[in-house]
This record gives structure tokens, sequence and C-alpha cells, in this order.
């Protein structure tokens, strides 16, 4: 796969960022993107996509199910990519991070 | 990838399921008892009427459901696997039996032949679920005042079946110099105190805040909370066999008390913290449940002072509105509420996790009826309000009428947790695949 420029990377990093406002956290009921759990979305322009998140709490018994949705929702679009998942724990998730059209959803 | 996730140490749903669906129809055999059962409310607490329901509540639907939860959330509390997952299955079938044996037993009041039999049965099924903690504990890479309260829940379960056992074994052997019913008292503290309460406190330290999602907590509490609670009991049970003097009673359940209210300040901090600012049903009930704890402590220091309050013709009562607030206020509230927050997140990972992202999937609250748990709910507080009134004003009309209100919500809640289990998630996914394509 050709590898490429740097525009069509962040558009389609751009693009990854809007197909994560469909997955929700189960328990909380908003998406993970509002909720602020998504750290970073790398693209290397090739095939791989590395998604750098947390989890609401380390003990999170939904981890999986939401690492799990935010690969299929990925690769639904984008079947030939590799997804990569990585959890982080530092900085800890806290509610600051909530966007404020989360808050909104929330009733914050 | 992701890593040291908690799910990797999940047990396998067929080692929590059973427990779910026995304490569902635990809860329904109990309403039929208990309005079976209506008119030896009225009678001493420790008729043999009373105890078969007393230990089908505490057993067949209170505890089941604790090990179901617990199996589930060792992995979340302790970081790792449950120790054994056969002895798990194996210890579920032979306290399924055994809470039938003894809960027959007493239904028919054979205290001689049988109860030692049907003791000494739950007395091992308590023995292989305490052995199979204790060896996760053993295993467990967060060890702190979280995971002992566990772990303390698990030793005042052990006590309080080997008092049980040895109150069985006295009907035939008569060993005991004070009567049966002064080491009922210890049983019956140590059972609802020891185990239950601290299991429930226990497991709501890792539950509340996740569900309430608040961060930031004061964890010295817990501490607090711990060592005034275990102090407490054991002064209490000690005291009870070796100085039973009413100042050191008072003491210990002041001790106890205080431990009851520092843990209230915990979850209040994470109630004003949270950022969920709507409860849905299952944390109403969990929230409304630690409001009537309240009850059975003003009625525990209402014990103590009976003589002092001249009381005394008053004090079976005071004792069975004690019982009535614990196993009803406190416990099966909670347990009806966690039942609403735990279940449907073990059924929705069970047929959702591996289509999540590939097709649309319903949330966990939608596979269970919200308008029937909302029912339930008033029919509940209906039940509870009913059933104390009954018993202050001693009108057994009012108390069948409050036990027909809690067979309608075992049978509203049986409607729930069957619909959970028997949820299609292949006819879900077909139907709104056809509904999106036709939109």
């Amino acid at each position: 796969m050709a590898k490429k420029d740097l525009q069509e990377i962040r558009k389609i990093e751009n693009d990854i960022y809007e197909l994560l406002k469909t997955v929700m956290d189960p328990e909380i009921e908003l998406d993970i993107i509002n909720l602020g759990l998504v750290y970073n979305i790398l693209y290397d322009g090739e095939k791989d996509v590395r998604i750098e998140m947390t989890l609401s709490t380390p003990a999170c018994p939904l981890g999986d199910a939401i690492t799990d949705n935010v690969k299929n929702t990925i690769k639904k679009k984008y079947p030939d990519y590799d997804v990569d998942v990585d959890l982080v724990f530092d900085p800890p998730w806290d509610a600051s991070m909530i966007s404020e059209e989360g808050k909104i959803k929330l009733g914050m | 990838m992701a890593k040291n996730l908690h799910t990797d140490n999940a047990p396998d749903i067929s080692t929590v399921k059973p427990h779910f669906l026995f304490a569902a129809i635990g809860f329904l055999v109990l309403a039929i008892l208990m309005v079976l059962s209506n008119p030896y409310f009225f009678g001493t607490y420790y008729n043999h009427h009373s105890l078969a329901v007393t230990h089908t509540a505490v057993l067949g639907w209170l505890m089941m459901l604790i090990f179901g939860s617990l199996y589930q959330l060792i992995p979340v509390i302790f970081d790792t696997a449950l120790y054994s997952e056969k002895l798990a299955k194996f210890t579920f079938w032979i306290t399924a039996f055994s809470i039938v044996f003894l809960v027959y037993t007493f239904w028919v009041g054979d205290y001689v032949v049988l109860l030692p039999y049907a003791a000494t049965s739950m007395y091992l099924s308590l023995f292989f679920f305490i052995f199979n903690i204790m060896m996760s504990y053993k295993n467990a890479r967060i060890k702190n005042f979280k995971s002992l309260f566990i772990l303390a829940a698990v030793f005042w379960l052990l006590m309080t079946e080997t008092e049980g056992l040895l109150i069985a074994l006295n009907f035939k052997y008569n060993f005991y110099q004070a009567s049966h019913l002064y080491h009922l008292h210890t049983h019956a503290i140590m059972g609802l105190v020891g185990f239950f309460i601290m299991m429930i406190f226990g497991v709501g330290i890792t539950l509340i805040p996740m569900f309430l999602i608040s961060h930031h907590l004061n964890e010295k509490l817990l501490k607090y909370a711990f060592y005034l609670l275990n102090t407490g009991l054991a002064g209490l049970v000690l005291s009870k066999y070796l100085y039973d003097k009413q100042l050191l009673i008072i003491l210990f359940w002041v001790l106890i008390i205080g431990g009851i209210i520092v843990y209230f300040r915990y979850i209040y901090e994470s109630y004003k913290r949270r950022m969920k600012k709507t409860l849905d049903v299952g944390m109403k009930y969990t929230m409304l449940s630690l409001v009537f704890l309240l009850l059975p402590i003003a009625l525990s220091l209402t014990m103590i002072f009976v003589p002092q309050l001249g009381m005394q013709a008053y004090a079976e009562t005071i004792i069975l509105l004690f019982g009535l607030s614990m196993i009803f206020g406190f416990f099966t509230t909670i347990a009806l509420g966690q039942t609403y927050k735990t279940l449907p997140f073990i059924i929705w990972l069970e047929k959702y996790q591996k289509l999540v992202g590939k097709f649309h999937t319903p949330l966990p609250r939608e596979l269970y009826s919200e308008k029937v748990a909302g029912i339930q709910f008033y029919f509940y507080m209906s039940f509870l309000i009913l059933a104390f009134l009954a018993i202050i004003l001693s009108l057994k009309w009012l108390m069948q009428l409050a036990t027909i209100l809690f067979l309608i919500v075992s049978i509203l809640y049986n409607y729930n947790v069957w619909k959970m289990f028997f949820h299609d998630s292949e006819k879900y996914v077909n139907k709104r695949d056809k509904e999106i394509l036709n939109n």
C-alpha cells in the first residue's frame, strides 16, 4: 500500500475520530470521544492505526467490549487496516476530560 | 493490544449464571413461603416457619446472589482470576442441595433427625466457597482495604456457619449450657453484620463509585470503617461468650454503628461527586437501601435499652422489626438494585461482546424491561411500608396484603431476570438490520 501524504493522513485520522463517536461506553451511555477516553489517534499513512485510549476506571469490567468495539468499528470501514488499541492509565481519566457536549448529554 | 484487562480474568458465564437463576427462584419461593406463613409472623420469631423463611431469604436468595456476583467481581477486586471455576460449579450444586434440604428441615420442624445432616451439608458447601475465595486472595495482585472487607466477610461467614452447625448439633447432643436462643442471637448477628453487611460494603466500595462514576474519594474512611466494624463485632461476640455485661455490649454496638456511619460518609462523598446525575432504577434501589439501613441501626439501639425503656412487652416485636428492616429494608433492596446493575452487563457481555462494532447492539439496560423494573420498585416500597405497619399494629390482614405485594414483586423480578436470560441476540441484530434497511 502506497504511503499517503500528510493531508490524507489527517483526513483519515479525522474520519476515525468521527467513527469513534459511535462507540459507546455501555455503562455511562456516552460515546468514548465525548467522554474523553481517547487520548490519541495515530495513522501511519499505510495500514497501521493505533488508538491510545483509557477507561473510566482501570477496573472497568467492560474494557474488552469497548476496545473490541473500537477495533470492529474502524475495521468495518477500513477492512484492510491493522488496528491496535493501547490502553493507558497515565494520565488517569477524570470527569474534567468530558467535552462540553458530553457534559450536556450527561446532565452535568 | 489491550493488555491486563480485568475481563481477561473474568470467569466463564456458566460459573456465574446458575447463581442468579437460583437466587431468582429462591426469591419467588421466599415470597410463596411468606404468603403461606403469614400467621406465624406474629408468634415468636424463632418458630420453625419463620426460620424456614429467614433461611430462604438469607441463603436461597441473598447468599446465592452474593456468590454469583462475587465470582464475577473477584477479578475486579483482587485483580486475579477465581482460584477454581470447577470448584465454584461444584460448590453451587452442593450449596443448592443444602439450602433446599435445610429450608425443608426448618419448614417441617425436624430438629433432631434431619437438622444435623442438613446443617453439616450446608457447612461443607460454605467451606468450599470460603476455600475458593481464600485461595483467590492468595493470588491477588490488589491487597487493600477493599479486598480486606471481602476477606473479613468470608471469615465471619465461617464463624456464622460454625455457630449454626453447633446449634443444629446441640438439638441432638445437647452440649450447650445456655439456651438455643442465646446462641441464635450470636449466629444472627455474625451472619447479618459480619457476613452480609461486610460483604455488601466490600463489594459496594468498588461498585458504587464505579456505577456513579466518582473519583478521588477519601479511602482512609474505609480503613476506619473496617476497624470499627470488625472490632465492634469481635468484641460483641467475645463478650457474649466471656463477659456478658450490658455496658460492653453497648460499647461494641456503638463501634459497629460508628463503622457503618463512616462507611456512609464514604458513599455520600461518592454520591456528591458523582458524574452520573440521574440515577437509574438499579442505583435508586442501592442508594435507598443505605438510607433504610438507618432503621435497623435505630432498632438495635432500642433493643439494647429495652429494659431501661420499660419495653419488655415489645421486645419480640422490636426484634422482628429489626430482622425485617435488615433483611428486606437493606439487604433485599440492595440485592434487587444490584441485580439490575450487574446481571444485564454479564448477559450483555456474553451475547454482544463479539458483535459490538459489527452490528447495532442494544445497551445493557435494554435487555430487561425498565417499565417492569419501575413498577416492581413501587410495589416493593409499598410492601415495606405495609409490612412494618402490620407488625407495629399487629394486623394479620395487613401482613397478608403486604406478602401478596411481595409475591407480585418476586414475579416481576423473575420476569425481568428470565427475559435477560432468554434474550436472543441474533433475533435482535436481524430485526435492527431490517429496520435500518427499511429506513
